[in-house]
Protein backbone atom coordinates (compact mmCIF):
# COMPACT_ATOMS: atom_id res chain seq x y z
CA UNK A 1 0.00 0.00 0.00
CA UNK A 2 1.45 3.61 -0.99
CA UNK A 3 0.76 6.13 1.03
CA UNK A 4 -0.52 9.24 -0.70
CA UNK A 5 1.73 12.51 -0.03
CA UNK A 6 -0.62 15.40 1.58
CA UNK A 7 -0.20 18.81 -0.52
CA UNK A 8 2.38 21.34 1.27
CA UNK A 9 3.17 18.33 3.71
CA UNK A 10 -0.06 18.68 5.44
CA UNK A 11 -1.79 15.66 7.08
CA UNK A 12 -4.49 14.77 8.50
CA UNK A 13 -7.87 16.17 10.40
CA UNK A 14 -5.68 17.31 13.73
CA UNK A 15 -2.81 18.43 12.77
CA UNK A 16 -1.89 21.53 13.59
CA UNK A 17 -1.55 23.12 10.05
CA UNK A 18 -4.31 21.87 8.87
CA UNK A 19 -6.14 23.25 11.96
CA UNK A 20 -4.74 26.44 11.55
CA UNK A 21 -5.34 26.92 7.96
CA UNK A 22 -9.27 25.40 8.31
CA UNK A 23 -9.65 28.41 11.55
CA UNK A 24 -8.32 31.04 8.67
CA UNK A 25 -9.68 29.95 5.83
CA UNK A 26 -12.71 32.21 8.10
CA UNK A 27 -10.79 34.86 7.95
CA UNK A 28 -7.53 36.87 9.46
CA UNK A 29 -6.59 36.29 12.91
CA UNK A 30 -3.81 36.72 15.10
CA UNK A 31 -2.04 33.65 17.31
CA UNK A 32 -4.65 33.66 20.60
CA UNK A 33 -7.36 33.90 18.50
CA UNK A 34 -6.23 31.17 15.97
CA UNK A 35 -5.81 28.92 20.06
CA UNK A 36 -9.29 30.04 20.63
CA UNK A 37 -10.92 29.15 17.55
CA UNK A 38 -9.18 26.36 17.27
CA UNK A 39 -10.54 25.07 20.54
CA UNK A 40 -14.53 25.77 19.90
CA UNK A 41 -14.43 24.04 16.33
CA UNK A 42 -11.78 21.09 16.95
CA UNK A 43 -11.63 20.63 21.21
CA UNK A 44 -7.48 20.52 20.59
CA UNK A 45 -6.28 23.16 22.65
CA UNK A 46 -3.06 23.88 20.87
CA UNK A 47 0.18 25.67 23.07
CA UNK A 48 1.37 28.59 21.79
CA UNK A 49 5.21 26.26 20.96
CA UNK A 50 2.93 24.24 18.77
CA UNK A 51 0.62 27.33 16.87
CA UNK A 52 3.61 29.26 16.20
CA UNK A 53 6.39 26.46 15.46
CA UNK A 54 3.00 25.63 12.67
CA UNK A 55 2.82 28.90 11.82
CA UNK A 56 6.67 28.97 10.96
CA UNK A 57 6.37 26.12 8.43
CA UNK A 58 3.11 27.47 6.98
CA UNK A 59 4.72 30.58 6.28
CA UNK A 60 7.53 29.15 5.35
CA UNK A 61 5.45 27.11 2.72
CA UNK A 62 3.54 30.55 1.10
CA UNK A 63 0.35 28.97 2.81
CA UNK A 64 -0.31 31.60 5.08
CA UNK A 65 1.05 34.97 5.39
CA UNK A 66 1.00 38.28 8.06
CA UNK A 67 -0.77 40.95 7.68
CA UNK A 68 0.68 44.63 9.53
CA UNK A 69 -0.34 45.48 12.41
CA UNK A 70 0.54 48.44 15.24
CA UNK A 71 0.07 45.31 17.98
CA UNK A 72 2.46 42.87 18.92
CA UNK A 73 -0.72 40.77 17.89
CA UNK A 74 0.42 40.07 14.31
CA UNK A 75 -2.92 38.80 12.16
CA UNK A 76 -2.22 36.10 9.91
CA UNK A 77 -4.75 35.18 6.62
CA UNK A 78 -4.52 32.28 4.41
CA UNK A 79 -2.90 32.46 0.88
CA UNK A 80 -4.40 31.79 -2.53
CA UNK A 81 -1.83 28.08 -1.77
CA UNK A 82 -3.37 27.77 1.37
CA UNK A 83 -6.82 27.37 0.19
CA UNK A 84 -5.67 24.82 -2.69
CA UNK A 85 -3.92 22.61 0.03
CA UNK A 86 -6.91 23.21 2.86
CA UNK A 87 -9.22 21.97 -0.41
CA UNK A 88 -7.33 18.97 -1.13
CA UNK A 89 -6.80 18.23 1.85
CA UNK A 90 -10.79 18.07 3.04
CA UNK A 91 -11.52 16.27 -0.08
CA UNK A 92 -9.48 13.77 0.86
CA UNK A 93 -10.99 13.43 4.18
CA UNK A 94 -14.32 13.90 3.11
CA UNK A 95 -13.69 10.61 0.26
CA UNK A 96 -12.38 8.86 3.60
CA UNK A 97 -15.51 10.08 5.57
CA UNK A 98 -18.01 8.87 2.54
CA UNK A 99 -16.02 5.15 2.37
CA UNK A 100 -15.58 5.09 6.34
CA UNK A 101 -19.91 5.81 6.55
CA UNK A 102 -20.88 4.01 3.56
CA UNK A 103 -19.28 0.71 4.93
CA UNK A 104 -21.05 1.17 8.40
CA UNK A 105 -24.39 2.15 6.91
CA UNK A 106 -24.60 5.57 8.27
CA UNK A 107 -26.06 8.66 6.74
CA UNK A 108 -24.92 11.94 7.10
CA UNK A 109 -26.58 14.06 9.75
CA UNK A 110 -27.86 10.97 11.31
CA UNK A 111 -26.50 10.18 15.08
CA UNK A 112 -26.75 5.97 14.95
CA UNK B 1 14.64 44.41 24.98
CA UNK B 2 13.37 44.52 28.42
CA UNK B 3 9.87 45.47 28.19
CA UNK B 4 8.84 42.43 28.50
CA UNK B 5 9.16 40.33 32.10
CA UNK B 6 8.76 37.06 30.38
CA UNK B 7 11.40 37.66 28.21
CA UNK B 8 13.76 37.80 30.93
CA UNK B 9 12.68 34.56 32.43
CA UNK B 10 14.05 33.37 29.27
CA UNK B 11 10.60 31.72 28.01
CA UNK B 12 12.29 31.86 24.51
CA UNK B 13 15.51 31.05 25.11
CA UNK B 14 15.39 27.82 23.51
CA UNK B 15 14.45 29.27 20.10
CA UNK B 16 17.37 30.60 17.59
CA UNK B 17 18.00 34.35 17.77
CA UNK B 18 16.48 35.01 13.97
CA UNK B 19 13.13 33.06 15.04
CA UNK B 20 13.22 35.40 17.66
CA UNK B 21 13.48 38.58 15.96
CA UNK B 22 10.88 37.05 13.83
CA UNK B 23 8.08 35.98 15.93
CA UNK B 24 8.74 36.60 19.89
CA UNK B 25 7.08 39.83 20.40
CA UNK B 26 3.98 38.26 18.89
CA UNK B 27 4.46 34.47 21.10
CA UNK B 28 5.06 36.13 24.05
CA UNK B 29 1.74 38.74 23.19
CA UNK B 30 -0.31 35.28 23.15
CA UNK B 31 1.78 34.07 26.12
CA UNK B 32 0.60 36.77 28.27
CA UNK B 33 -3.14 36.62 26.70
CA UNK B 34 -3.07 33.14 27.54
CA UNK B 35 -1.79 33.50 31.24
CA UNK B 36 -3.69 36.16 31.89
CA UNK B 37 -1.46 37.76 34.98
CA UNK B 38 -0.41 34.40 36.54
CA UNK B 39 2.82 33.15 36.78
CA UNK B 40 4.00 30.28 33.40
CA UNK B 41 3.89 26.77 35.11
CA UNK B 42 6.94 24.50 35.02
CA UNK B 43 4.69 22.57 32.38
CA UNK B 44 3.97 25.45 30.33
CA UNK B 45 7.91 26.76 30.31
CA UNK B 46 9.17 23.05 29.22
CA UNK B 47 6.59 23.37 25.96
CA UNK B 48 8.19 26.54 25.25
CA UNK B 49 11.62 25.05 25.84
CA UNK B 50 10.90 22.44 23.80
CA UNK B 51 9.41 24.05 20.93
CA UNK B 52 12.39 26.79 21.13
CA UNK B 53 14.41 23.72 20.60
CA UNK B 54 12.42 21.80 18.07
CA UNK B 55 12.54 25.41 15.70
CA UNK B 56 16.24 25.37 16.75
CA UNK B 57 16.45 21.46 15.23
CA UNK B 58 14.65 23.23 12.25
CA UNK B 59 16.94 25.90 11.62
CA UNK B 60 19.94 23.92 11.28
CA UNK B 61 17.87 21.25 8.92
CA UNK B 62 18.12 18.62 11.02
CA UNK B 63 13.86 18.03 11.16
CA UNK B 64 11.28 18.50 8.46
CA UNK B 65 11.56 19.53 5.11
CA UNK B 66 12.48 23.23 5.44
CA UNK B 67 12.29 26.02 2.00
CA UNK B 68 14.78 24.31 0.31
CA UNK B 69 16.67 20.54 0.36
CA UNK B 70 19.85 22.01 0.53
CA UNK B 71 19.38 22.60 4.64
CA UNK B 72 18.13 19.06 5.34
CA UNK B 73 21.04 17.48 2.92
CA UNK B 74 24.00 20.03 4.67
CA UNK B 75 22.70 18.82 7.67
CA UNK B 76 22.37 15.47 6.92
CA UNK B 77 26.59 16.07 5.42
CA UNK B 78 27.65 17.67 8.76
CA UNK B 79 25.90 15.28 11.22
CA UNK B 80 27.96 12.47 9.69
CA UNK B 81 30.93 14.82 9.84
CA UNK B 82 30.28 15.28 13.76
CA UNK B 83 29.82 11.45 13.73
CA UNK B 84 33.36 10.46 12.17
CA UNK B 85 34.92 13.09 14.69
CA UNK B 86 33.88 10.85 17.53
CA UNK B 87 34.65 7.79 15.24
CA UNK B 88 38.52 8.76 14.55
CA UNK B 89 38.38 9.01 18.62
CA UNK B 90 37.42 5.80 18.96
CA UNK B 91 39.56 4.43 16.21
CA UNK B 92 42.51 5.86 17.81
CA UNK B 93 41.17 4.14 21.22
CA UNK B 94 41.20 0.92 18.90
CA UNK B 95 45.07 1.02 17.50
CA UNK B 96 46.13 1.42 21.43
CA UNK B 97 43.62 -1.62 22.43
CA UNK B 98 45.11 -3.58 19.49
CA UNK B 99 48.94 -2.92 19.62
CA UNK B 100 51.06 -5.84 18.89
CA UNK B 101 48.28 -7.79 18.71
CA UNK B 102 49.74 -10.34 16.26
CA UNK B 103 52.17 -11.62 18.82
CA UNK B 104 49.51 -13.11 21.40
CA UNK B 105 48.10 -14.95 18.74
CA UNK B 106 48.90 -18.22 17.48
CA UNK B 107 50.48 -18.20 13.97
CA UNK B 108 47.74 -20.84 12.79
CA UNK B 109 44.94 -18.35 13.70
CA UNK B 110 46.84 -14.98 12.99
CA UNK B 111 44.57 -14.73 9.57
CA UNK B 112 41.17 -13.72 10.89
CA UNK B 113 42.51 -11.01 13.50
CA UNK B 114 45.09 -9.48 10.72
CA UNK B 115 42.80 -9.28 7.84
CA UNK B 116 40.03 -7.59 9.86
CA UNK B 117 42.80 -5.04 11.85
CA UNK B 118 44.08 -4.14 8.10
CA UNK B 119 40.67 -3.79 6.83
CA UNK B 120 40.09 -1.36 9.88
CA UNK B 121 43.29 0.80 8.95
CA UNK B 122 42.49 0.37 4.92
CA UNK B 123 38.94 1.98 5.68
CA UNK B 124 39.75 4.03 7.92
CA UNK B 125 42.70 5.85 6.10
CA UNK B 126 40.43 5.35 3.15
CA UNK B 127 37.20 7.84 4.97
CA UNK B 128 39.83 10.50 6.21
CA UNK B 129 41.36 11.10 2.42
CA UNK B 130 37.62 11.21 1.63
CA UNK B 131 36.84 13.81 4.54
CA UNK B 132 39.85 15.47 3.92
CA UNK B 133 38.79 16.05 0.19
CA UNK B 134 35.97 17.12 0.99
CA UNK B 135 37.57 20.51 2.94
CA UNK B 136 39.11 20.93 -0.28
CA UNK B 137 36.78 21.26 -2.64
CA UNK B 138 34.64 23.28 -0.33
CA UNK B 139 37.58 25.87 0.14
CA UNK B 140 37.00 27.76 -2.59
CA UNK B 141 33.74 28.15 -1.44
CA UNK B 142 35.00 29.03 1.84
CA UNK B 143 37.59 31.87 0.33
CA UNK B 144 34.41 33.38 -1.02
CA UNK B 145 32.35 33.07 1.87
CA UNK B 146 35.38 35.08 4.33
CA UNK B 147 36.18 37.57 1.03
CA UNK B 148 32.38 38.58 1.61
CA UNK B 149 33.19 39.06 5.39
CA UNK B 150 31.84 35.96 6.90
CA UNK B 151 35.30 35.50 9.02
CA UNK B 152 33.89 37.23 12.21
CA UNK B 153 30.92 34.42 12.82
CA UNK B 154 33.42 31.58 12.45
CA UNK B 155 36.71 33.08 13.67
CA UNK B 156 36.21 32.23 17.54
CA UNK B 157 35.50 28.57 16.66
CA UNK B 158 38.91 28.68 14.50
CA UNK B 159 41.11 30.74 17.27
CA UNK B 160 40.15 28.33 19.70
CA UNK B 161 40.75 25.19 17.45
CA UNK B 162 44.38 26.47 17.04
CA UNK B 163 44.77 27.28 20.46
CA UNK B 164 44.00 23.56 21.47
CA UNK B 165 45.99 22.23 18.48
CA UNK B 166 49.13 24.37 19.51
CA UNK B 167 48.58 23.46 23.12
CA UNK B 168 48.48 19.66 21.80
CA UNK B 169 51.65 19.67 19.51
CA UNK B 170 53.22 21.35 22.49
CA UNK B 171 52.39 18.69 24.98
CA UNK B 172 53.57 16.03 22.10
CA UNK B 173 57.41 16.56 22.03
CA UNK B 174 57.82 16.35 26.00
CA UNK B 175 55.65 13.12 26.22
CA UNK B 176 57.65 11.42 23.56
CA UNK B 177 60.58 11.97 25.21
CA UNK B 178 59.69 10.77 28.39
CA UNK B 179 57.68 7.61 26.64
CA UNK B 180 60.82 7.05 25.45
CA UNK B 181 62.66 6.83 29.30
CA UNK B 182 59.93 4.07 30.03
CA UNK B 183 59.71 0.65 29.16
CA UNK B 184 56.47 -1.04 27.78
CA UNK B 185 54.53 -1.98 31.06
CA UNK B 186 55.57 1.62 32.56
CA UNK B 187 54.02 3.27 29.20
CA UNK B 188 50.95 1.09 29.37
CA UNK B 189 49.50 2.14 32.36
CA UNK B 190 52.53 0.87 35.35
CA UNK B 191 53.99 4.34 35.62
CA UNK B 192 50.40 6.14 37.18
CA UNK B 193 52.55 10.02 36.67
CA UNK B 194 52.31 9.42 33.00
CA UNK B 195 49.23 7.33 32.53
CA UNK B 196 47.53 10.81 34.66
CA UNK B 197 49.74 13.37 31.72
CA UNK B 198 48.37 10.92 28.70
CA UNK B 199 44.95 10.70 30.09
CA UNK B 200 45.35 14.94 30.10
CA UNK B 201 46.83 14.80 26.71
CA UNK B 202 44.26 12.44 25.53
CA UNK B 203 41.68 14.92 26.29
CA UNK B 204 43.24 17.56 24.94
CA UNK B 205 43.26 15.71 21.28
CA UNK B 206 39.82 15.14 21.62
CA UNK B 207 38.73 18.77 22.80
CA UNK B 208 40.94 19.98 19.78
CA UNK B 209 39.32 17.24 16.82
CA UNK B 210 36.13 18.44 18.66
CA UNK B 211 36.80 22.02 18.21
CA UNK B 212 38.16 21.93 14.58
CA UNK B 213 34.59 19.94 13.76
CA UNK B 214 32.53 22.45 15.07
CA UNK B 215 34.48 25.54 13.47
CA UNK B 216 33.92 23.38 10.20
CA UNK B 217 30.62 22.84 10.73
CA UNK B 218 30.29 26.71 11.65
CA UNK B 219 31.76 27.39 8.33
CA UNK B 220 29.52 25.34 6.74
CA UNK B 221 26.74 26.15 7.67
CA UNK B 222 27.20 29.90 6.94
CA UNK B 223 28.78 29.20 3.21
CA UNK B 224 26.25 28.99 -0.16
CA UNK B 225 27.21 25.73 -2.02
CA UNK B 226 26.11 25.08 -5.43
CA UNK B 227 23.99 22.24 -5.65
CA UNK B 228 26.42 20.43 -7.56
CA UNK B 229 28.69 20.67 -5.01
CA UNK B 230 26.29 20.11 -2.44
CA UNK B 231 25.31 16.83 -4.15
CA UNK B 232 29.08 16.00 -4.15
CA UNK B 233 29.60 16.10 -0.64
CA UNK B 234 26.77 14.81 0.34
CA UNK B 235 27.79 11.42 -1.74
CA UNK B 236 31.01 11.61 -0.38
CA UNK B 237 29.57 11.99 3.04
CA UNK B 238 27.22 8.69 2.87
CA UNK B 239 30.51 6.68 1.54
CA UNK B 240 32.50 7.96 4.78
CA UNK B 241 28.74 6.48 6.34
CA UNK B 242 28.97 3.35 4.60
CA UNK B 243 32.83 3.17 6.22
CA UNK B 244 32.26 3.78 9.36
CA UNK B 245 29.72 0.92 9.41
CA UNK B 246 32.34 -1.75 7.91
CA UNK B 247 35.00 -0.71 10.38
CA UNK B 248 32.90 -1.07 12.75
CA UNK B 249 32.01 -4.87 11.33
CA UNK B 250 35.66 -5.23 10.85
CA UNK B 251 36.43 -3.97 14.46
CA UNK B 252 33.60 -6.58 15.76
CA UNK B 253 35.57 -9.14 14.05
CA UNK B 254 38.50 -8.95 14.91
CA UNK B 255 37.21 -9.08 18.85
CA UNK B 256 35.43 -12.07 18.04
CA UNK B 257 38.27 -13.96 16.23
CA UNK B 258 40.84 -12.35 19.19
CA UNK B 259 38.32 -13.35 22.10
CA UNK B 260 38.08 -17.00 20.12
CA UNK B 261 41.85 -17.72 19.18
CA UNK B 262 43.63 -15.13 21.91
CA UNK B 263 41.25 -14.08 24.73
CA UNK B 264 44.22 -13.38 27.22
CA UNK B 265 45.40 -10.78 25.21
CA UNK B 266 42.57 -9.00 25.76
CA UNK B 267 42.17 -9.96 29.21
CA UNK B 268 45.53 -8.50 29.42
CA UNK B 269 47.05 -11.65 31.25
CA UNK B 270 50.82 -12.14 30.64
CA UNK B 271 50.32 -16.04 29.95
CA UNK B 272 49.07 -17.89 27.15
CA UNK B 273 47.75 -20.94 29.35
CA UNK B 274 45.33 -18.48 31.97
CA UNK B 275 42.21 -20.47 32.53
CA UNK B 276 39.04 -18.20 31.58
CA UNK B 277 40.26 -15.08 30.38
CA UNK B 278 37.82 -12.87 29.86
CA UNK B 279 37.50 -10.72 26.50
CA UNK B 280 35.44 -8.35 27.25
CA UNK B 281 38.20 -5.49 28.21
CA UNK B 282 36.88 -2.35 29.23
CA UNK B 283 38.33 -0.34 26.85
CA UNK B 284 37.26 -2.71 24.00
CA UNK B 285 33.94 -2.60 24.89
CA UNK B 286 33.68 1.68 25.03
CA UNK B 287 35.43 1.95 22.25
CA UNK B 288 32.96 -0.19 19.84
CA UNK B 289 29.99 1.25 21.79
CA UNK B 290 31.63 4.85 20.49
CA UNK B 291 31.66 3.29 17.09
CA UNK B 292 27.96 2.19 17.23
CA UNK B 293 26.68 5.44 18.66
CA UNK B 294 28.76 7.28 15.95
CA UNK B 295 27.18 4.99 13.17
CA UNK B 296 23.91 4.79 14.42
CA UNK B 297 24.12 9.03 14.20
CA UNK B 298 25.66 8.97 10.58
CA UNK B 299 22.70 6.46 9.43
CA UNK B 300 20.53 9.76 10.50
CA UNK B 301 22.65 11.92 8.15
CA UNK B 302 22.44 9.34 5.34
CA UNK B 303 18.64 9.35 5.95
CA UNK B 304 17.96 12.63 5.45
CA UNK B 305 20.70 12.72 2.82
CA UNK B 306 19.06 10.28 0.92
CA UNK B 307 15.68 11.55 1.58
CA UNK B 308 15.95 15.06 -0.03
CA UNK B 309 19.17 14.97 -2.32
CA UNK B 310 16.82 14.10 -5.71
CA UNK B 311 14.99 17.44 -4.61
CA UNK B 312 18.23 19.72 -5.01
CA UNK B 313 18.48 22.42 -7.25
CA UNK B 314 14.53 22.02 -7.83
CA UNK B 315 12.75 24.72 -7.19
Amino acid sequence: MTKKRQPAGLRRANDPPVLILTSLAAGAKHGHALARDIKEFAGVNLGPGALYGAITRLEERGLIEPLDSDDRRRPYRITRAGSAALAEVVHDMRRLADVGAARLGLTWGSTA
Amino acid sequence: MSRDPHQKDGLLRGYPPAWRARYGDELLAMVEEDLGGRRPTRRFRLSLVSAGLRERAHEAGMIGAGPSAAGPVRAGSLVILCAWAAFVLAGASFSKVAEHFARAVPVASRTLPQDAFTAVAALGVSAAVLVALGALIALPSFVRFVRAGGWPSVRGHVHRAIGLSVLMAAGLVPLSVWAHHLDTVQRNGGDAAYAAVIGAWSLVVAATLAQWTAAGVAAARRITFSPALLRLESLMAVIVAGAMLAITAATALWWAAMAHDAPWFLTGTASVGSHHPSPFDVQLVATLALMTVAVLTAAYGVYRIVRFRARLGVT
